[in-house]
């Protein structure tokens, strides 16, 4: 029991040194205001629409947090183990009495609470955005909002994994690639499915990607007909606790093997 | 007893680049560091300190050889826990301050919050740091850095300390500092290994030394035994009649300090004293000059030098 609580003090250790170098970078805040920008903005575009104010609000606001929430992922999840190479600072930790993979996944650890930080302050900025407009954060609004957070946990696991091999640049080009495939699997699937490419090397191929490669469609489902249901929406007929679960579930399990990955990798590396 | 660090025929050979381009830094490394001893770990640049060090503290792998930290193999949870370590040229996160640099490592030792603070702050003072405790260590000298270096290597009190170059960056006061510190350690039973290029304070803090260049070792043993006893030539520092330089043998040179006559040996030196005493001249410095660690250092730098060509 002493020995569980002692491992969970190293995480920590390392995970609060991760928030604080996030919290400390003024790119963050330049990111965060982009955000309060882009809903204050929607306010402006609000007015300019037939009584749809507090959709466009939803809508902007959303796609605001989704938008710099991945921006963020992207460039704390490369740089996380790049930057103590660089910067040398590996030097000193990792002769600490902490394991290798504590390191990692307080790493991780760190960046996850940054993220959630985050996405609650915007999401409160954008309650606040909305009660102006006499709309209100609903639960709907809520797991639309968890969604997100889920999405960038696992933007963030898998730029991990990346940074874990790879520059940081060659990291953000790798992740951005499987963000914008992975947001689009549906069509890729539909695709290798298609009459020309079914049952040919290519469409097994890209099916096999489309298996292989993280699904973030999962968590984009505005305009989806999930189980030939009418089209989702934040504004009407959201998805249910059910599917939040199912799609937190899918990014825990891919996120923890790309994090595994990560682990074997940083295990026999030489830090010259 | 069971030597605190031990290395056993450790290579390293670095592979690098798409061409697999080897460089080998470490041959067949050996030697053993005691328990309660301040041990220098000394050679040229490039000749496998850091590698020595890194491979210690469980930052490379060795491509053959072992070493054990404490008894256990390197990277046990439970030997670094009683380890503190200094990397060259230290480089920390710089948006931190150094009590909460202390505090990081001090939780990661597992120490409690109230001790953490208490030896944070304690800590920070012995080294020179406690008016600069809550400045972000961005601000800070290479001096500074090194100081804060020090400081969080000390916060577990471990029982053994590995310096890489601890006097680097640092001025004479310092240095001088430092040197207090590595005798303090030592006198309160902490092992303290430390890599050096700066031979004078090897000369001055070490129980025993390993020389390495070009990856092997040269030589390792208490000073004393390294160190040739014998005299090797004898300065003698005097003045008189200028008639008296003629009848003197040896070496004249004329300093600042007046002129100097370098004797080949001790017997010689004695029947020169009685001349210029005899004389009515007079003998301010007699200095009998026997091996110095740098002496030794530049010739085992010289004898690998001659074995590669």
């Amino acid at each position: 029991m002493n020995a569980v609580v002692l491992g969970l003090g190293r995480l920590w250790a390392i995970a609060l040194n991760t928030f604080r170098e996030a919290t400390r970078n003024r790119v963050l805040y330049v990111l965060v205001l982009f955000a309060v920008g882009l809903m204050a903005f929607s306010v402006v575009l609000g007015e300019l629409s037939l009584h749809e104010e507090v959709r466009v609000i939803k809508d902007i606001g959303l796609a605001g947090i989704s938008l710099v929430g991945l921006v963020i992922a992207l460039f704390l999840g490369v740089n996380l183990l790049s930057k103590e190479l660089d910067k040398k600072t590996v030097y000193f930790v990792i002769p600490k009495p902490l394991h290798r993979h504590e390191f990692l996944l307080g790493k991780f650890l760190g960046l996850a609470v940054t993220l959630v930080v985050l996405v609650v302050l915007m999401a409160a900025i954008l309650g606040i955005v909305l009660s102006f407009e006499g709309g209100s954060h609903d639960l709907a609004l809520v797991r639309a909002e968890i969604l997100v957070l889920c999405e960038l946990l696992l933007v963030t696991a898998v730029a991990l994994l990346f940074s874990s091999f790879s520059s940081p640049y060659l990291s953000a080009m790798f992740t951005g690639s499987l963000w914008i495939i992975g947001r689009n699997s549906a069509e890729l699937r539909a695709f290798a499915t298609s009459k020309k490419l079914e049952g040919t090397p290519l469409g097994t191929l890209l099916e096999g990607a489309a298996a292989v490669l993280p699904d973030f469609h999962l968590f984009y489902v505005s305009g989806a007909s999930l189980g030939g249901a009418a089209p989702v929406s934040v504004h009407d007929s959201f998805i249910g606790w059910g599917y939040i679960a199912e799609a937190g579930l899918y990014a825990a399990l891919y996120g923890g093997v790309c994090l595994l990955l990560a682990m074997v990798l940083l295990a026999r590396r030489d830090f010259t | 007893m069971a030597a605190v660090l031990e290395v056993d025929a450790l290579a390293k050979t670095f592979v690098r680049g798409l061409l697999r381009k080897r460089t080998v830094a470490l041959r067949g490394v050996s030697f053993a560091v005691e328990a309660g001893e301040i041990f220098g770990f000394l050679g040229p640049n490039g000749a496998g300190k850091t590698t020595t060090i890194k491979i210690l503290m469980g930052l490379i792998f060795p491509t053959s050889g072992s070493a054990r930290v404490l008894g256990r193999a390197v990277g046990d949870r439970a030997a670094k826990q009683r380890v503190g370590y200094l990397p060259e040229n230290p480089y920390f996160y710089d948006y931190l301050t150094p009590i909460e640099l202390l505090d990081m490592v001090g939780r990661l030792h597992g120490i409690a919050g109230g001790e953490r603070r208490r030896r944070g702050l304690a800590l920070l003072e012995r080294v020179g740091l406690g008016d600069a405790a809550r400045r972000p260590l961005r601000s800070f000298s290479k001096g500074m850095l090194q100081r804060a270096g020090l400081a969080q290597a000390l916060v577990a009190q471990p029982d053994v300390v590995v310096l890489d170059e601890p006097m680097s960056g640092l001025d004479p006061i310092g240095r001088k500092e430092v040197r207090d510190l590595i005798v303090e350690l030592r006198d309160k039973g902490t092992t303290v290994f430390f890599s050096t290029h700066i031979l004078s304070d090897a000369t001055m803090l070490c129980d025993r030394v390993a020389i390495v260049v070009d990856g092997e070792l040269r030589e390792t043993g208490p000073l004393g035994e390294l160190l040739s006893p014998t005299v090797q030539y004898v300065d003698l520092v005097w003045s008189g009649p200028e008639s008296l330089a003629g009848e003197l043998e040896g070496e004249h040179t004329t300093t600042s300090e007046g002129r100097v006559l370098r004797l080949p040996d001790v017997a010689t030196a004695q029947r020169a004293l009685a001349a210029i005493l005899a004389k009515g001249g007079e003998v301010r410095e007699l200095l009998p000059h026997r091996q110095s660690l740098e002496e030794l250092f530049v010739s085992e730098a010289k004898a690998a030098g001659r074995a590669r060509e």
